[in-house]
């Protein structure tokens, strides 16, 4: 089996102004970015500048296709906006589709109530399954996205958040080692 | 049946591994789309050196 690292870039799902997913997102990527034989990149879906006067592979950004083509694995930050994902993130995803087929991905729900964006992610996973991801059965879940942060930036509550995360992620990076494994050995 | 040739990588020039099939339902009618999938059948290899990915259509 190759020895290159895993890819596993982290995408922030949301432009709105003032958004509570950022912060956490970034505790998100850091996590990601301790863990060994991984390498990872931070994508904000605010920077990608997409047009909105038309949509899907017509679209496509050279920089963000080419990062999800050498990803294993992908993490999606996403808050809950009335229970659904934010439309410019599907607008975002949509400029690709060869580049997902056999890859891994996890959800990280963030929501204001107390239900850690279970209602967005379970919106999302036929979104991800038809353009050829393959889910993985755990999520991170941060509820009160308003009050996670003290005023320093810092987390409250981080020992909890981080075991978590730690099981999300290995899940993730299992997941993506044997889809690699799969995608340049086994052949259909 | 006889067995397609392997594609090669056109990044490293390692033989690529097909692993899977994909319908594109937006082609253009030129890649001629099988009817049965109302859509141009693609096969997707990937390269076990480099990790690239690519595509051709299938027969």
């Amino acid at each position: 089996m190759t020895d290159r690292p895993l890819s596993i870039p982290v995408i922030l799902g949301t432009t709105r102004k003032g958004r509570a997913s950022e912060q956490i997102a970034k505790f998100v990527f850091q996590q990601v970015q301790k863990r060994e034989g991984v390498e990872t990149k931070f994508i904000d879906i605010l920077e990608l500048k997409f047009p909105i006067d038309d949509a899907g592979e017509a679209i496509k950004d050279p920089g963000f296709a080419e990062t999800i083509m050498h990803a294993d694995g992908i993490v999606i930050v996403t808050p809950e906006y009335n229970r659904g994902y934010p439309g410019l993130l599907k607008h975002v995803l949509d400029t690709n589709l060869k580049e997902y087929i056999h890859k891994a991905v996890g959800i990280c729900g963030v929501s204001a109530g107390g239900f850690g964006g279970t209602r967005v992610i379970e919106n999302m996973l036929p979104v991800l399954r038809e353009l050829g991801l393959v889910t993985v059965f755990w999520d991170g879940n941060f509820s009160g996205a308003r009050g996670l942060f003290d005023q320093e930036g810092n987390m409250k509550d981080r020992e909890a958040h981080e075991k978590r995360i730690d099981k999300f992620l290995g899940e993730l990076i299992w997941m993506s080692k044997v889809l690699r494994y799969g995608r340049e050995n086994v052949a259909l | 049946m006889m067995k397609e040739a392997k594609m090669i990588c056109p990044k490293c020039g390692a033989e690529m591994n097909h692993h899977a099939i994909k319908v594109d339902y937006d082609a253009d009618d030129a890649l001629s789309p099988d009817p049965a999938f109302d859509g141009v059948l693609e096969e997707v290899h990937s390269c076990p050196t480099c990790g690239y990915m690519a595509l051709r259509q299938a027969n």
